[in-house]
């Protein structure tokens, strides 16, 4: 579980900083430090399934918010957005909450 | 007249130039210094060769593994170090150490191993075994 969580976080820092060795290297330097920290927690211990859960967020984050950009000069910036980047659907802003009515004040939109 | 003189030369001089980077083509995969410079190869622009790249041999994978876990700095007793060497017994590497060695030979061959073949992989020659296997590792 553990390891596979390193895993992923490791390929994700891979993913986002690509080609950017010196925040790549800070990145993995990061990951390795907190996985060391928390490598005595117990197996049973209820802050190691927290831990995981942080680290798999923190992999889904890197993979999918964060993006290089370049700079182009002219305050033009050249952003490499992936396959995995998050990308919002327009479909989405016009059904907040999943299509749910949204409470305000107690009362539904709409009615 | 002008036009058909042009052309001739033109393809002379393009085989040529591909009778020349043949040689090139062709090291000899035996030794690994020369498939080290297969990367940098200067006279390639000359021709493109879309056939497929050969395999890779086992003595070469072996090497370049061998090579990555040399520079790992955690590797406790570099002696130690051969195509048969487990990475936890032989080598003191931890689970997460291995995890960050399969992460490296994935980007070494430039392949992505499934988690669950990943987690299997505890000794250079079962990486080089899974490597060998794969026909897009280069």
């Amino acid at each position: 579980m553990a390891l596979q969580a390193y895993r992923h976080l490791l390929r994700s820092t891979r993913l986002a900083f690509q080609g950017d060795i010196p925040l790549l290297h800070a990145a993995r330097q990061e990951a390795r430090s907190n996985f060391r920290k928390n490598a005595s927690l117990s197996i049973d211990d209820p802050a190691l399934g927290t831990a995981i859960a942080h680290a798999e967020e923190v992999a889904k984050f890197l993979a999918e918010n964060v993006v290089q950009g370049k700079h182009e000069g002219d305050n033009m910036y050249k952003l490499r957005i992936h396959e995995q980047t998050e990308r919002g659907d327009n479909d989405t802003v016009k059904a907040p909450g999943g299509g749910k009515p949204i409470v305000i004040d107690g009362k539904t939109c709409g009615s | 007249m002008f036009r058909t003189a042009l052309l001739r030369s033109a393809r002379s001089a393009t085989s040529q130039a591909v009778r020349s980077s043949a040689a090139i083509a062709r090291p000899s995969l035996s030794s690994f210094v020369v498939t080290k410079s297969r990367f940098a190869p200067a006279a390639f622009q000359a021709a493109r060769c879309y056939s497929a790249a050969a395999g890779l041999s086992k003595p070469e994978v072996e090497g370049r593994i061998v090579d990555l876990l040399k520079n790992f700095d955690k590797v406790s007793d570099a002696s130690k170090l051969s195509p048969t060497s487990h990475f936890s017994n032989d080598l003191g590497l931890d689970s997460l150490d291995t995890v960050e060695v399969v992460m490296a030979i994935e980007e070494e061959f430039s392949i992505e191993i499934p988690d669950k073949e990943a987690d299997a992989i505890h000794s250079v020659d079962k990486a080089v075994e899974y490597i060998l296997a794969q026909p897009d590792a280069h």
